[in-house]
């Protein structure tokens, strides 16, 4: 048994006589941990979300939307900006290099869909023969459109997953004919079953039709609300992104001060912008953190300050039975460094149950790694050192003769 | 053992220099029961301070074991005071939380051997008759039996000199009796002690009285008849052990 480790269990058979003092001490760490834990695992978990995001979507992804508005996830109403066209897909095919696929897309909500007896309201997009490769939506059953569907203008239709199961219950409607709005189309094939992205855009609920067929037929309008490009390396994706951007500014004649009329974006930018919404719980945590470490820091400085001074006796008594300078330093120091592990051992339970509650709920995203426990252990320590090293210097220089004579307090 | 030479100690308080002790030299051998008596204000304290590796003189010299008290760094002191000196104090001055044992253990955290720290302090909690004591925390113990402990406590490291500062000051007349038997015995087993108390009937229980006065040693000889506590407590009606006031 070592002097250290000798130290060390004086320091912890002291905190255990004063568990309520000892308890007090923890109290703001715990808080303080508890929150800084909460906001890692939280944030952790969107990370993992918005990663598993962008990979679905694909790291070979660029999306060019009509308007300059930034929006990050799927839009919630239809907006019908008039700046991109079907030309702009077509000239972004024949004129940039690194392209593999490029589909336009145009969208509308709430077209009434029937088959029979039932019918649903759902989401008609009008692409090319290449989306499902860019999108990377499989067919489950039958066939995805083809070209010769796109310049027929053939009113052919594949379903999303629920919208197939609400129509056909469990028939398979490949082959049958529905009705969308006023025309009739037949059933090419039934996406496979994809959920509901992070942004809340349900890939389950639409029906996908050839572009022109949406355009000329259904909607009766030329302009895209998207084009969707697929690039053949994806390590070169930011220059493919600079040159879209630069043909669309040239073909839309947009001046140099003006701003672009069209939003184009890579992976990465979905990644940031997802990242970078920093939620009002995320900041209330991150406040809380701070000043529940700070106020935790005070209270165990304070708390010490008190403890040693109740305790010059037993500093004079140590130091005339041979401890040195440092072992008194090293004896309160390793006070306030267990006081400070064990609040944040418990508060990181505590944040670690908290955002597992939260991530239950369904309120936001909870993934617990090391990192939220190795960030706890480090805000402890410099807690203990910031706080805990004034008080146990002020105990190892007392002068072991004034300190024996010190009337009892 | 100890060895005083022209020793002086002054106290600066502000342009106050007070002079504590005023050139002391004294020896004390091996073996010796010495008591050092002296009113408040005589310097004891002082001197017990820089016996006890406490506090360094402001001149003079003072070598203990051999050793060179005035000119050792705080370090050595911290490890002479572990190794070579035994202190009881007044007030005892017991760790409330820890038990007889425990106390007696303290020293030796701060003792780099190694071996069975417990097996240690329970011989030395023996050699005080305590040994049926050991797991009682100190508000537990009579006054008497918390000075026992202190004495256990100094004992441990087996110390080439036993130094008590007014041992029986918080005792009863009992109590204070067995404390100064158990000196007595340990002084008869060959032990070194220095005790300093201002009261000459604790004082003529030693085999030596140094006289401190304002400073400066003012007698210096042998007890003629020295006391016997373990006869006095034979004489002593036997009250309750710690019924005195603390």
């Amino acid at each position: 048994m070592n002097r250290t480790f000798r130290l060390l269990r004086q320091a912890v058979d002291a905190l255990l006589s004063h568990r309520q003092r000892s308890f007090l001490m923890m109290l703001g760490l715990i808080v303080g941990i508890a929150a800084l834990t909460t906001v890692i695992c939280l944030g952790e978990g969107t990370r993992a979300r918005v990663m598993d995001m962008v990979a679905k979507q694909g790291w070979d992804l660029i999306m060019v939307r009509a308007g300059a508005a930034r929006q990050v996830f799927a839009p919630t109403a239809d907006r019908t900006i008039a700046s991109l066209v079907e030309a702009d897909a077509q000239a972004i095919q024949n004129t940039i290099g690194n392209i593999r696929y490029v589909s336009a897309v145009q969208n509308q909500r709430g077209w009434e869909v029937v088959f029979g007896n039932a019918s649903v309201k759902t989401r008609i997009f009008g692409v090319g023969p290449d989306w499902h490769y860019i999108r990377r939506r499989p067919v489950e059953r039958g066939e995805f459109i083809t070209d010769a569907d796109v310049v027929n203008m053939s009113k052919v239709a594949v379903l999303g997953f629920r919208t197939a199961k609400v129509l056909f219950g469990g028939d398979n409607p490949v082959g049958q004919t529905i009705r969308i709005g006023k025309e009739a189309f037949l059933v090419k094939g039934v996406f496979v079953e994809a959920g509901i992205t992070p942004g809340g855009d349900d890939w389950d609920d639409r029906i996908v039709i050839p572009l022109t067929t949406a355009s000329r037929r259904l909607f009766g309008r030329v302009y895209l609300e998207q084009i969707v490009i697929q690039v053949r390396d994806a390590r070169a994706l930011p220059r493919t992104v600079e040159q879209v951007q630069q043909l669309l500014r040239e073909r839309h004649q947009i001046r140099s001060a003006a701003e672009d009329d069209f939003f184009v974006r890579g992976p990465e930018d979905v990644k940031e912008a997802a990242l970078s919404t920093s939620s009002t719980l995320t900041t209330l945590l991150i406040a809380l953190a701070a000043i529940a470490l700070l106020a935790g820091g005070v209270v165990i400085m304070n708390l010490m300050l008190i403890s040693v001074s109740q305790r010059i006796h037993e500093i004079g008594l140590r130091r005339a039975v041979g401890a040195r300078r440092r072992d008194i330093l090293a004896q309160f120091f390793f006070e306030t460094l267990c006081v400070a592990l064990a609040g944040g051992a418990l508060g990181g339970a505590l944040g670690v149950a908290v955002a597992t509650l939260l991530g239950w709920a369904g309120v936001a995203a909870n993934r617990i790694t090391w990192i939220p426990f190795a960030a706890a252990i480090a805000a402890c320590a410099l807690v203990a050192l910031v706080f805990g090293l004034y008080p146990a210097r002020k105990a190892s220089r007392m002068d072991p003769a004034a300190a024996l004579r010190k009337q009892a307090l | 053992m100890i060895a005083l030479e022209s020793l002086t100690k002054h106290y600066t308080k502000g342009t106050v220099v007070t002079e504590a002790l005023k050139g002391v030299s004294f020896r004390v051998e091996r073996g010796e029961f010495v008591a050092i008596m002296g009113a408040s204000g005589s310097g004891k304290t002082t001197l017990m301070n820089i016996l006890g590796g406490l506090d360094t003189p402001t001149s003079g010299t003072y070598r203990l074991d051999g050793l060179d008290m005035a000119r050792a760094t705080d370090d050595e002191l911290s490890g002479i005071r572990n190794r070579k000196i035994g202190f009881v104090f007044q007030q005892f001055y017991l760790l409330d939380r820890a038990d007889a044992l425990k106390n007696v253990m303290l020293p030796l955290i701060y003792a780099d051997g190694s071996g069975d720290d417990a097996a240690r302090a329970g011989q030395a909690l023996a050699a005080v008759g305590l040994s049926a004591r050991s797991h009682h925390h100190p508000a537990e113990l009579s006054g008497g039996e918390q000075q026992r402990v202190a004495i256990a406590r100094a004992l441990v490291t087996d110390p080439v000199i036993l130094l008590a500062d007014e041992p029986t000051g918080n005792l009863d007349a009992r109590n204070g009796l067995e404390v100064l038997a158990i000196f007595q015995r340990l002084h008869r087993e060959g032990r070194t002690i220095v005790m300093i108390t201002h009261d000459p009937a604790v004082a003529d229980h030693a085999r030596r009285l140094i006289v401190l006065k304002d400073g400066r040693i003012a007698g210096d000889s042998p007890v003629t008849h020295p006391r016997d506590a373990q006869a006095e407590l034979g004489r002593t009606p036997g009250d309750a052990p710690g019924a005195g006031p603390r």
